[in-house]
C-alpha cells in the first residue's frame, strides 16, 4: 500500500502526491465522459482532500484525537477514499447532466461497465438508505426517544429565567399541537393551561430558539440528564430514614460515564436546584426532590 | 419495557436502533413534537454555502468557511461508526449532535456522506484498490491542487483558533503547525500567481494568534511592502526590473537570489550576502531620513529557517538610519536557506508575504 490514514496524520507533505495520485486514478474511472476534464476531476478530489482536513485526519498529528476513519484497516480506508471520490463524482456529473439537453448528448456518456457509469447504478437519492437521513428524521427521533425528549424538557425549563421566551415557546407548542410534552411542563411549572396570550410574542420566540439550540447541543445538557434519571434509577432508599433515597457516585458512572462526568452532571443539577450536594462520595436526595426528578425524567 | 430499559436504549421506542428514513416514526404521537422541534431548530440558511464553481474556473472553491462547527464535524466518523455498529446507545451518547444535525445543513451533509462512505468500507466484501499510477512527489503534482491544499490548511487553521478562542481554550500549536504545513506546501508551488492566490490568507490568519485585535485606522507612518509578483516588475532607477523566472520553467541555478518588494510606486529587495538577508529599501519618506526605522516580518515567527536579528521578527531595528537620499541597507536576520534554490527562495518569498517599515 503506498499511503496510510497514519502517514495521511502524520506525514502529510510526503504523502499527499500518494493521496492525490490516488485519488485521481478514482475520480477518473467515477466522472466517466468527464474523466478527462481536469476542472471536475479537481473538484472531485478536492473535495475529498478538504474533507480529511475538517475531520482532522489529514495533518491531524497528535493535535486531533484519532477516530473512526483512523481505526479502518487499510482496505477499508482505500474503500472509503473510493467512495468517497465516488459519491462526489455522482454529484458532479448529475449537476452537469442537468446542462446536458439533447439525446445524443446522453448517448455520448461513457460507461463500457456499471462502475464506470455510476449514475445508472445510483439511486434516486445517495443517501436514501442512511438512518437520519433528512432533518425531519432527526426530528422525529428527537421527539420520540424518551432520554433525548427529557433534554429538550430540560432545556425548555431553563427558559424559566426568561419567562417571556418560556410563553413564546408554550404558546408556539400549543399551536403547534405538541400537547403530550406540554401538559408535564406545565404540571412541572405550575402554570395555567392555557397560558395568557401575548400578542407580543413572536420578538421573544427567536432568543428563545437561539437559547434551546445552544443548550440543546451542549455536552452539559445531556449530562445533566443522564444523571438526573441515573439518581431516579439507582438510589435507594435510606435504611433508617425512609425520606432519604443514597446512591454513590460510582453506581452513577455504570460503564459509560466518567467519575469526572457525573460529578459535573450532579453540579449542574444542583446548580439548578434540583439537589443538595456538596461533592460528597454518596449522593442523597430527599423524598421531595426524588419525587420532582421522577415526575420529569422517568416519564412512561 | 421499564424506563430503564427505555433509557439505556436496551429496545429504543419504535423498535429500531438505528432508524432509517420512513419508519414508523413519521406519523405517531410525537410528529407534531417533531414538527415543532424543527421549527425551533431551524436556522437560518447558511451563507457559506459553496456555489458551484463554473467550468474552467482557475481555482476550486472550498467546501466549507472556516467558521463551520468543527466540534461537531470531527465527532461524525466516530457517531456514524457508532450507528454502523447498531450500538443501541449511539444516539443517547451523542445526543448533542443529533440535536445539532437536526439544525446544520453542512454538518448533516458531511453526516450522510461520511455514512455512505464509511459503510461501504465497514461491509468492503473484497479488497480491489485502484492504485494511482500518477505523480509521486509534489512537484510534479498540479500546481491547482497544492494552492486548494493551502486554501483548506489556511482555512483549517482559522477554524481551529476560533473554535479555541469560543471555547476559551489554547489551541495555537494545531493552528501552527497547519500554517507552517501551508507555507511548506506553498513554497513548491512554481508559479507565483497561484502561491499568491494560494496563501493569500495566511498573514490575516496568523494576526489570529495574537487574539481578537480591534479595528484600527491605517497608520500613515508605516509602509507595507509585499512581493512583486510576476508581470508587475516597475521601475528601479532607470531599469526595468524583470520578474525572476517561474521555478517550473527554468534550470534552478538561474534563480536570481532576490525577493522583490513594492509598496505601492515604493520598491524594495532582499538580497543574500553569504547567510545574511539584506534589506534594501530605497526612496523613503522625508520624515525617516536621518532616522533608524523598526521593521516587522509578522510572518516571521511561523518558521524558524531565520535567525532574526534582536530575536524578534516584529521588531527588528535597523542597523544604520535611514540615508539622506531615502535610502536604506540593513540586515534582517541569518539563514541557512539559499535564495538561488527555487524552494528555499519561495518559503523565504511567503515569509516575507509582508513587511513593515515604521519610525524606531
Amino acid at each position: 500500500m503506498p499511503f496510510t490514514a497514519h502517514d495521511l496524520r502524520y506525514q502529510p507533505e510526503q504523502s499527499y502526491p500518494l493521496l492525490y495520485a490516488y485519488l485521481h486514478r478514482n475520480a477518473q474511472r467515477y466522472l466517466g465522459s468527464f474523466k478527462y476534464d481536469a476542472f471536475e476531476v479537481d473538484t472531485v478530489i478536492g473535495h475529498v482532500i478538504e474533507q480529511l482536513v475538517r475531520l482532522g485526519l489529514f495533518a491531524g498529528g497528535d493535535h486531533t484525537p484519532p477516530t473512526a476513519l483512523d481505526r479502518l484497516t487499510d482496505a477499508q480506508f482505500y474503500t472509503f477514499l473510493s467512495r468517497c471520490i465516488r459519491n462526489k463524482a455522482i454529484d458532479r456529473l448529475r449537476k452537469r447532466r442537468l446542462q446536458v439537453s439533447t439525446v445524443a448528448e446522453l448517448e455520448a456518456f461513457e460507461g463500457d461497465e456499471q462502475e464506470n457509469d455510476p449514475l445508472d447504478a445510483a439511486s434516486e437519492s445517495l443517501w436514501g438508505s442512511s438512518p437520519f437521513s433528512t432533518p425531519e428524521d432527526i426530528t422525529i427521533h428527537l421527539a420520540s426517544q424518551q432520554a433525548l425528549r427529557n433534554i429538550l424538557k430540560h432545556c425548555i425549563m431553563l427558559l424559566k429565567a426568561a419567562p417571556q421566551q418560556l410563553q413564546a415557546v408554550i404558546q408556539e407548542m400549543q399551536e403547534m399541537g405538541a400537547d403530550e410534552l406540554l401538559s408535564t411542563m406545565l404540571e412541572e411549572l405550575r402554570i395555567q393551561y392555557p397560558p395568557s396570550q401575548n400578542p407580543h410574542i413572536s420578538q421573544h420566540k427567536d432568543h428563545a430558539h437561539k437559547k434551546l439550540r445552544l443548550c440543546l447541543q451542549q455536552q452539559s445538557s445531556n449530562l445533566t440528564v443522564m444523571v438526573a434519571l441515573r439518581l431516579t434509577l439507582y438510589t435507594n432508599q435510606h435504611a433508617t430514614d425512609t425520606r432519604q433515597y443514597t446512591v454513590d457516585i460510582q453506581t452513577l458512572a455504570q460503564d459509560d460515564l466518567s467519575e469526572h462526568d457525573v460529578r459535573a452532571g450532579l453540579h449542574e443539577l444542583v446548580t439548578e436546584g434540583l439537589l443538595d450536594w456538596h461533592g460528597e462520595e454518596v449522593v442523597s436526595i430527599t423524598a421531595p426532590q426524588m419525587k420532582h426528578l421522577v415526575r420529569f425524567y422517568k416519564e412512561e | 419495557m421499564n424506563d430503564h430499559e427505555q433509557f439505556e436504549g436496551k429496545t429504543p421506542i419504535g423498535g429500531a436502533a438505528n432508524p432509517r428514513a420512513g419508519d414508523t416514526y413519521t406519523s405517531g404521537k410525537y410528529a407534531a413534537l417533531a414538527r415543532w422541534l424543527q421549527q425551533a431548530l431551524g436556522e437560518a440558511p447558511s451563507t457559506t454555502a459553496t456555489p458551484l464553481a463554473s467550468e474552467g474556473e482557475a481555482q476550486l472553491e472550498l467546501l466549507l468557511g472556516s467558521d463551520y462547527h468543527l466540534h461537531f464535524y470531527q465527532q461524525l466518523p466516530d457517531f456514524v461508526m457508532a450507528l454502523l455498529s447498531n450500538d443501541s446507545r449511539a444516539t443517547l451518547h451523542y445526543a448533542p449532535l443529533l440535536y445539532h444535525l437536526a439544525s446544520c445543513r453542512e454538518c448533516h451533509q458531511g453526516y450522510l456522506e461520511l455514512y455512505d462512505a464509511m459503510g461501504a468500507a465497514v461491509h468492503l466484501q473484497k479488497v480491489r484498490p485502484v492504485l494511482g499510477q500518477g505523480t509521486r512527489t509534489l512537484a510534479a503534482t498540479p500546481q491547482r491542487m497544492l494552492g486548494h491544499l493551502c486554501q483548506v490548511l489556511i482555512s483549517q487553521a482559522e477554524a481551529v483558533l476560533r473554535q479555541a478562542r469560543h471555547d476559551h481554550t489554547h489551541d495555537d500549536d494545531t493552528a501552527r503547525s497547519l500554517l507552517q504545513l501551508a507555507i511548506h506546501i506553498g513554497a513548491h508551488i512554481g508559479q507565483s500567481m497561484i502561491r499568491h492566490q494560494a496563501l493569500h490568507s495566511l498573514v490575516r490568519v496568523a494576526t489570529l494568534f495574537d487574539g481578537p485585535i480591534p479595528p484600527r485606522e491605517p497608520d500613515p507612518a508605516v509602509r507595507t511592502y509585499i512581493p512583486a509578483l510576476a508581470g508587475s516588475g516597475g521601475a528601479r532607477g532607470h531599469k526595468k526590473i524583470v520578474r525572476r523566472a517561474e521555478t517550473g520553467a527554468h534550470p534552478a541555478n538561474q534563480e536570481p537570489a532576490v525577493i522583490l518588494l513594492q509598496s505601492r510606486t515604493l520598491e524594495g529587495s532582499i538580497y543574500q550576502v553569504g547567510q545574511t538577508l539584506e534589506l534594501h529599501l530605497h526612496d523613503l519618506d522625508e520624515q525617516l531620513r536621518g532616522h533608524y526605522v523598526t521593521i516587522s516580518v509578522p510572518l516571521g515567527s511561523l518558521l524558524e529557517p531565520v535567525r532574526w536579528l534582536g530575536g524578534n521578527p516584529r521588531a527588528i531595528r535597523s542597523s544604520v538610519p535611514v540615508d539622506s537620499s531615502g535610502q536604506l541597507v540593513t540586515p534582517l536576520g541569518q539563514t541557512e536557506l539559499q535564495l538561488t534554490n527555487p524552494e528555499d527562495h519561495n518559503l523565504l518569498e511567503v515569509i516575507f508575504m509582508l513587511l513593515e517599515v515604521r519610525p524606531a
